[in-house]
């Protein structure tokens, strides 16, 4: 019997009425609640943008500006750069510009100074190509592309950090907020 | 289906729409509300969220609303999308126009300031010889900012400044923290006020249109609203010359529909009412319709400063308001007209871009400075002057096929010495008061920011010079009226929500008056 049939015959069936009705019956005829999971909790995203020696860099960059502090995940736990090379490979020209030629511009300094990329500079050393960060903010941007790119990439890289689901799962303040739904 | 005639149709829900539907339906006229937007279920429309459940972790979505400074990946969907309802400008003169189509409109996000223009802005003219006067002055719009005020239930301190009108206030009586005590101390040395906010508390979660002036409305049985209406133009009776409807566009079909009414409200906000009374081609013997347009300048983050001492935060309330102290005495004026204010923060956290650190530095630093930062939002007045505009691009079109607005505008001068002053006396302010500078700018936001814009059917006494008369009615087309902030003559350094509302209740009641005299 096709289930459509069985279904109908059921509702025209007294004996089948009454055993359903000894079935305790569910209080409200809800929709079921399934609690699914987000795709950053059980996979990783492949880097596409950024070529090696740049996405290294910037692994290497995210470690110096935000390590694993007091038990809170750095970028490099949270994953931050591979964060990263999928917003930039979505954005305007002008950002990624800032980004390729910002890791660029690292890279070349760290082989200029120490004949090394600048992801296998120790910290130490690398810090000597971070000096910018350290000079006072100013509301025009630094001509000096290396310069600008630390600026742009010291803030990307704390908001990828602070608003992962890992920073978040230490019951630290993570970024949340009121969503809105697109309008009706 | 019959289309049925109503006594006055209104454009728009936001403040000046929802005012009028509230005055004009309260006293028995039958109403007709169009909104290009939806009527939103709050509690469906909108969800408690983690950055890292949205796809871009609450950076937005790269390219989506490029001129909206204000919009990020949360409350993307809140503003409307500048793809579907576009405009143009010089790429060397950008305009931010933020726009809101729901029920409610902007009134359902303003941030609540709430103040009352002085005479300073109301004959301003009359005090440094720019621009024209409004037709009206404080005495006439204070009865109804009087009857505005506890509806939206203003919270302020009462202080006497000729400056800045008080109100009818829920008092403040908050106390000030110790860092606020030294600054005012610091502040009064030179004769400039500090007060504390003023600002609309309205009932619940929300200072709206939606829920305190359009239920009311509703409740007499007088207001029709439609969701989704949106306006193409207004209509005018060949034989007599008045408007007797608009044709809209359903927001979801995209049918051509047609309104009528003996009166028509436009009440759209100010650049929408514009673009449709433009795209009208009426109200304009004057040549001033769309243009004068101006709002204030905002700088945000002019000043940040961290506090010496390190419990400053402790006693009471660190956010404080310096309404305009400059230009008020003729013989004592400075390189620039008119003024500006503070909306300014003792007790706040430096963002991390101004602390020139990195790493565990930085997070030091970050938590040394927790609770003793100061920063300032600097709102100063824009000057109207006729060569900053909109016009129809005829070249493009929205999503509803509607022509769009060009914009033409771009601050001067003035503007620009006017905020190289704020930020230099907050600076000295603050390092008077024991605070060290961190950084400082004095580079505005483009024009539009604010989302206060104002200025383009002005009004004025002159019908060669205005738009509107000083009943916010047309000077060519008596049954028209436009009630929103594009009647405004000047805006001053004050947000502009106040003002509107009262506006369009004193216009609303002229209206309810003409009609009983069978004069429109």
């Amino acid at each position: 019997m096709k289930r459509r049939n069985f279904v109908r015959a059921l509702a025209v069936t007294p004996a089948a009425g009454s055993l359903l009705a000894q079935r305790p019956a569910p209080a409200v005829d809800e929709p079921p609640k399934i609690e699914i999971s987000v795709a950053d909790a059980v996979a990783e995203s492949t880097p596409r943008f950024l070529n090696k020696a740049q996405f290294d860099a910037l692994e290497k960059l995210g470690d110096l500006l935000l390590p694993a502090i007091n038990g809170a995940p750095g970028s490099r736990e949270v994953e931050a750069p591979q964060f990263l090379d999928f917003l930039i490979g979505r954005s305007d020209a002008a950002r990624q510009m800032a980004y390729t030629a910002g890791l660029d511009g690292l890279n070349a300094q760290a082989h200029r100074q120490f004949n090394k990329p600048f992801a296998d500079l120790d910290n130490s050393k690398a810090a000597t190509l971070l000096g910018s960060l350290h000079q006072t903010w100013t509301y025009e941007e630094p001509s000096d592309p290396v310069a600008r790119f630390l600026r742009v990439a010291k803030a990307d890289l704390r908001t990828a950090t602070l608003n992962s689901r890992e920073y978040g799962a230490g019951k630290r303040f993570t970024g949340s907020g009121l969503y809105w739904y697109p309008l009706d | 289906m019959a289309t049925i005639d109503y006594d006055v149709l209104i454009i728009g829900s936001g403040a000046s729409g929802g005012m009028a539907a509230n005055t004009l339906t309260r006293s028995g006229v039958k109403c007709l509300m169009l909104d290009a937007g939806p009527l939103v279920d709050f509690n469906r429309q909108r969800q408690q969220k983690q950055a890292y459940e949205l796809p871009y972790h609450g950076f937005g979505e790269p390219g989506k609303l490029p001129h909206v400074v204000q919009a990020n990946e949360f409350n993307a969907h809140q503003w409307v999308d500048e793809k579907e309802v576009p405009y143009t400008h010089d790429p060397s003169t950008p305009y931010n126009w933020v726009r809101v189509r729901m029920i409610g409109g902007k009134s359902l996000f303003w941030a609540r300031m709430s103040f009352r223009l002085s005479d300073y802005e109301f004959k301003a003219k009359d005090h440094d010889g720019f621009g024209e006067n409004w037709p009206i002055d404080h005495a006439t719009l204070a009865p109804f900012y009087s009857r505005v005020e506890p509806i939206f239930r203003v919270s302020g301190r009462r202080e006497g400044l000729k400056q800045l009108p008080d109100g009818e206030f829920e008092e403040d009586t908050t106390p000030w923290s110790e860092s606020m005590s030294r600054f005012i101390v610091q502040a009064k040395k030179r004769d400039i006020p500090v007060t504390k906010m003023r600002r609309a508390l309205g009932r619940g979660q929300f200072a709206s249109s939606y829920n305190l002036l359009i239920p009311d409305a509703v409740q007499t049985g007088n207001l029709t609203i439609v969701a989704n209406a949106v306006v193409r133009n207004l209509t005018v009776d060949r034989n007599t010359g008045l408007v007797d409807g608009v044709n809209f566009v359903d927001r979801h079909s995209k049918r051509e529909m047609h309104a009528k009414a003996r009166v028509v409200v436009v009440a759209a906000s100010c650049l929408e009412s514009t673009r449709i009374l433009l795209n009208s081609k009426i109200a304009n013997s004057s040549g001033a319709l769309g243009h004068y347009l101006h709002d204030q300048t905002y700088i945000t983050q002019g000043v940040v400063a961290i506090d010496k001492s390190r419990n400053g935060n402790q006693g009471g309330g660190s956010g404080g308001y310096v309404p305009r102290f400059v230009n008020l005495k003729k013989g004592n004026e400075e390189d620039f007209i008119r003024g500006y204010a503070f909306d300014f923060n003792l007790a706040g956290t430096p963002d991390p871009k101004y602390i020139p650190a990195y790493g565990a530095e930085l997070e030091k630093a970050l938590n040394d400075y927790r609770g003793r930062a100061a920063s300032v939002t600097i709102m100063g007045e824009v000057l109207p002057r006729y060569e900053n505009c909109v016009t129809i691009d005829n070249n493009l079109v929205d999503a509803y096929g509607i022509p769009v607005l060009h914009f033409q505008c771009k601050y001067t001068d003035n503007e620009a010495k006017m905020l190289k002053h704020a930020m230099t006396t907050f600076e000295e302010l603050c390092r008077e008061s024991n605070f060290e500078t961190l950084a400082k700018h004095d580079q505005p936001w483009p024009p539009g920011y604010s989302i206060h814009e104002l200025g383009t059917c002005r009004m004025g006494d002159d019908p060669k010079k205005s738009v509107l008369n000083k009943w916010n009615q047309s000077h060519d087309i008596k049954n028209l009226f436009v009630v929103d902030g594009s009647s405004f003559v000047t805006g001053g350094y004050q947000n502009p929500t106040m003002t509107i509302l009262s506006l369009s209740m004193r216009a609303s009641e002229y209206i309810v008056d003409q009609m009983k005299a069978r004069a429109i």
